[in-house]
């Protein structure tokens, strides 16, 4: 794990970023990708009172929840797992919607859009995806940045702000990246 | 022609639409594709192959008709109706209320077919004409504002020849269009094909056809959904994927237009 200073400096700097511009980008090393994603759910705890929508790729929600026990308890925080039915794994938990398989994007789009669904206007809302290097595993880069672009102008007309996480070593990604408003790049031991 | 307001400019094409009555059929998105929905009195053709969601698509359209003060019928002649009711049950559109008040009403044909003296696997011209008679009575009985013929593929299997088929399937475009309903017929249409029907003849006395087929990405098939043709009102044309699930039925959302690299190759 890093070292606290650290994690504190990353969840600051997300907060800042994350207020400012409607999209971030996060680029991670990948050895880093849990302390990544330890610092962004103790930002969501840190703030009840507002609608997350996490979509993982990279990690089924069940190993999430049981690495993350306190996730799961709250209702703030609305799960879409790309990944677990098409690893074969049958678990259910209320939290979560599952997607039948990370090609489905468009089920994913919608699910993430329904999230928001009936949410007032005046609670801020974020959508989490983790990460699209693991969506760019099953679909081409084309599509994929196809879905976030339609997704982003979804996501602008009702003011809810992206967070999409990246890993380093992806070599497609500079593209998708880019499409974001502001970039943090975390490497080992900083933050850029 | 064109009527210049103070905020737009619009055709009187585009306002006749507007102030066209439609059907809303419940789904959001679809009836956004429509202008608000189907064109009431319309005869829509709803195709697709096997487990493409016509059934789904057919009863959310009538129960949600049904919350609306609209009387609903659902004739099957491929399922039971116990199948049927239990396949409706988990989904958060069907209410039992309904179907027990008579606003949605479930009739199997094949049960109708058996009382009228039919033979239940081959109709005889007299037989299929008699049976539209019925059909028309009940509807007429009900005061049914919707209703749903599930599948006329399946009616007209019943029948010997492709004559025969050809004249049923006319006198039932008279019969429906006479009727004050706004009525789905379900056609069955082998998979991965873009065709209408199982006779090319069906498409002839509908008033709008919605194609649900599937496009395969990387081995998966996701369903969409196409209005092909409504008549009467501008409709899109694009083609949408499509969720079915039990807490909100049918959806739609825009299809992503990039082509997967593989599955081009693989066509």
């Amino acid at each position: 794990m890093m070292v606290d200073a650290i994690i504190e400096g990353i969840k600051d700097r997300v907060a800042v970023a994350i207020k400012v511009n409607q999209s971030v980008g996060i680029q991670v090393p990948e050895n880093r990708h849990t302390d990544l994603l330890e610092t962004l759910f103790n930002f969501m705890l840190s703030n009840p009172n507002d609608t997350w929508a996490f979509v993982t790729a990279s990690d089924t929600y069940d190993h999430i929840s049981k690495t993350f026990k306190e996730v799961s308890e709250h209702t703030n925080i609305k799960f879409i797992d790309c990944i677990s039915r098409a690893a074969g794994i049958s678990e259910f938990h209320d939290n979560c919607i599952y997607i039948e398989s990370p090609t489905m994007l468009e089920i994913a789009g919608l699910e993430i859009m329904n999230t928001f669904q009936g949410v007032e206007d005046e609670v801020d809302k974020y959508i989490v995806i983790d990460s699209l290097s693991a969506l760019m595993i099953y679909n081409d880069s084309e599509i994929i940045r196809e879905f976030v672009s339609i997704l982003m102008s979804r996501a602008r007309s009702q003011n809810i702000h992206i967070i999409s996480i990246l890993m380093e070593e992806e070599v497609d990604s500079n593209k998708l990246i880019q499409m974001n408003d502001k970039i943090v790049v975390l490497r080992d031991s900083f933050i850029e | 022609m064109y009527i210049n307001t103070k905020r737009d400019v619009r055709s009187v094409e585009e306002i006749d639409m507007i102030n066209k009555e439609v059907c809303s059929t419940g789904i959001r998105e679809l009836d956004f594709q429509m202008s608000g929905g189907i064109p009431l009195g319309s005869t829509v053709l709803v195709t697709g192959c096997s487990g493409s969601g016509k059934t789904t698509l057919c009863m959310q359209y009538l129960f949600n008709g049904a919350q609306n003060d609209d009387h609903g019928v659902f004739f099957t002649i491929t399922e039971p109706l116990f199948k049927l009711t239990k396949n409706l049950e988990g989904f958060s559109f069907y209410d039992k209320k309904l179907i027990e008040s008579g606003m949605v009403n479930i009739i199997d044909l094949r049960i109708i077919s058996e009382r009228l003296g039919l033979d239940a696997e081959k109709y005889t011209v007299e037989d299929a004409g008699a049976l539209l008679d019925i059909l028309k009575d009940i509807a007429d009985e009900l005061n049914v504002k919707r209703l749903v013929i599930d599948s006329i593929t399946a009616l007209c299997y019943r029948l010997q020849s492709r004559e025969m088929i050809r004249d049923f399937i006319f006198k039932l475009g008279t019969s429906l269009a006479a009727m004050n309903c706004t009525t789905l017929l379900t056609s069955e249409v082998p998979p991965q094909t873009y065709k209408f029907s199982q006779y090319e003849i069906e498409e002839f006395i509908s008033d709008g056809i919605i194609f649900l087929g599937d496009i395969e990405r990387r081995g998966d098939l996701i369903r969409t959904l196409q209005v092909v043709k409504m008549r009467g009102i501008a409709h899109s044309r694009a083609k949408f994927a499509m969720n079915i699930s039990a807490e909100r039925g049918l959806e739609l959302v825009p299809l992503l237009k990039t082509s997967d690299v593989e599955s081009l190759l693989r066509r």
